[in-house]
């Protein structure tokens, strides 16, 4: 056991290892962010919503740089596109720490994230399942290959173009700018990278080739997460380092346990799972919000 | 160093009969003798909450009278919400969101109250509203009730939510098998008095109040301040987030790149 300072609670050094350690298993199996279930596992042990979200931060930032050392190497990283990324997303978290200032003041914090995550979770569960299915029939969903994408989209309509060499685009910079602000206001509010969020994003609307945007959006995921860190630390006073550095410890090495494993394994399966997973923990979320409660009243308006 | 020691030692020392008069009621006299086991309670890295003993002597000589031993956290503002429907068809469906706030001015962080027979024997409802003997008579109300609400019911809600924290705690009986908590009388006037402080009890400082009641009356009491203190790594963290939080959260982020830096480097594949 040791006593968390922030928190303000003790927690069992192991389980919470286990815990990070799994939720990196997971990440690295499957070649996910672990953000957005990092969080709701936190939660589920009675971390209070406010640490669990900005300390999760701290451990999104460094699953992220790790991923990014290796993309380095690789030169997958479009630097121009994960600044102008970045940018957007230093104004969406900024706005997003305010906003999670305000709600947790009111006393909505705690629903405002469950609700969120009831959709994020049932949502993304339900397309890796469906994604898993599909390829099980052998009808794989139709991949997005550098040759099939459309040459144009509204990135390549409006104005303010610039040049991204790497990615061999041409394109107006407000669509990055207003995604990276999307993925900033989410990140501040629910504790999650928005990595699997950001890559769609940047296939489908910004068409950017495959091999870039893993590399480029790990980038634009840490500079949010460690901003995001510093202005909650500044803000709201809960991020507790002791559980940081816990989550670090058992996330990193459990991320590269996961995909050591999961390099020899089928992928599309393993998101056929954890799809199945999410919506199950998702329905916990529902049950939560919509189900009469048998304590009519609850405390608020504090810290927690 | 040392002088600023002595400086402060010299304030709490004369800022000590001051806080000891804050006490509700003051037309009785504070000789009650009394005294705390540990009057600093340390919380380091492997704080799982503590016990606090008060122990203390009956004056009656013939022991007539009922001890009371309150042990009260700082009182701070507090909050009540109540779930309501939104977005719902009719009365049917819908999320349940937290609505109509009552604010308490300030209301008890912590309470537990020990006797050895229910208290209502022991004193008349007036004096447990007068000296605070209830936590819910500690909690002063500061904004108007919403329509439809109910003052008491509020009220309640705060004590039995926190009731369930372990946040306020009642005992009417010396301690069981199995619960250490618990007010002990013994012979010669003696009492002793065990409450178990959960580590999520605020760390902050607190007072433990004893009383002799004889007759629904109150006869005679003492205060007594018990500091709860982090110390060691628990303290430099804590004071490090509130006080300097840019250079915590900087301090934070480095250590995130250093433990991603070094997973890379020892997982790097050859």
């Amino acid at each position: 056991m040791i006593y968390l300072p922030i928190a303000e609670m003790p927690v069992a050094v192991l389980l919470i290892l286990l815990v990070s350690g799994g939720v990196g298993f997971v990440s690295g199996l499957v070649g996910v962010g672990g953000g957005f279930i990092m969080t709701p596992a936190l939660l589920f042990l009675g971390v209070p919503a406010p640490v669990a979200v900005a300390t999760g931060a701290s451990q999104i930032a460094a699953t992220s740089f790790s991923g990014i050392m290796t993309q380095t190497r690789r030169k997958t990283v479009d630097w121009r596109m994960g600044l102008l990324l970045s940018i957007g997303g230093v104004l969406g978290s900024a706005s997003g720490v305010a906003l999670f200032e305000r709600l947790l003041e009111l006393g909505q914090l705690d629903l405002i994230v469950s609700i969120l995550y009831l959709l994020l979770l049932s949502s993304v569960g339900f397309l890796m399942v469906r994604e898993s299915y599909r390829f099980w029939r052998g009808r794989p969903a139709k991949s997005v290959s550098i040759l099939r994408r459309p040459l144009k989209s509204i990135a390549h309509t409006l104005p303010f173009r610039l040049r991204f060499p790497r990615s061999g685009l041409y394109i107006s910079v407000l669509p990055p700018l207003v995604i990276g602000f999307a993925i900033g206001v989410l990140s501040a509010i629910m504790g999650i990278g928005g990595g699997f969020i950001l890559i769609p994003a940047m296939i489908y609307l910004l068409r950017m080739p495959t091999n870039v945007v893993i590399g480029t959006s790990q980038f634009q995921v840490m500079v949010i997460a460690s901003l995001i860190v510093i202005l909650q630390s500044m803000a709201t006073q809960t991020v507790d380092l002791v559980l940081a550095l816990l989550l670090m410890a058992g996330g990193v090495v459990g991320a590269q346990i996961g995909a050591r494993i999961g390099a020899g394994m089928k992928a599309e399966y393993l998101r056929g799972i954890l799809g199945a997973l999410l919506v199950a923990a998702s329905a916990k979320f529902l049950f939560d919000v919509v189900i009469p409660p048998e304590e009519q009243y609850v405390l608020g308006g504090g810290l927690w | 160093m040392k002088r600023l020691l002595a400086a402060l030692a010299f304030v709490l020392l004369a800022s000590a009969p001051a806080t000891a008069q804050q006490q509700p009621g003051s037309d009785v006299a504070d000789d009650l003798p009394a005294g705390v086991a540990d009057e600093n309670i340390t919380v380091s890295s492997t704080y799982g909450g503590s016990y606090i003993t008060v122990f203390g002597v009956n004056p009656d000589r013939r022991g007539r009278g009922d001890i009371v031993v309150v042990l009260r956290g700082p009182n701070e503002p507090a909050t009540v919400m109540r779930k309501r429907r939104a977005l719902g068809i009719g009365n049917a469906f819908g999320i349940w969101v937290n609505g109509d706030p009552v604010r308490f001015s300030e209301a008890p962080s912590f309470f537990a109250v020990l006797s050895s027979r229910p208290l209502r024997e022991i004193a008349s409802a007036e004096s447990i509203w007068r000296y605070q003997l209830d936590p819910a008579a500690s909690a002063r109300l500061a904004s108007a009730i919403p329509a439809g609400g109910d003052p008491s019911a509020y009220r309640a809600a705060l004590v039995r939510l926190r009731h369930e924290q372990n946040l306020y705690q009642w005992y009417t009986r010396p301690p069981q098998e199995g619960v250490r908590g618990g007010l002990t009388a013994y012979r010669g006037g003696l009492f002793r008095a065990v409450v178990r402080l959960p580590a999520n009890a605020p760390i902050a400082q607190y007072h433990a109040d004893t009383y002799l009641f004889r007759d629904g009356r109150l006869i005679s009491r003492q205060r007594i301040p018990i500091a709860i203190t982090r110390v060691g790594i628990e303290r430099t963290i804590h004071d490090l987030a509130m006080n300097v939080s840019w250079l915590y959260g900087i301090v934070t982020v480095l250590l995130a790149l250093l433990a991603g830096w070094g997973a890379a480097v020892v997982f790097r594949r050859p």
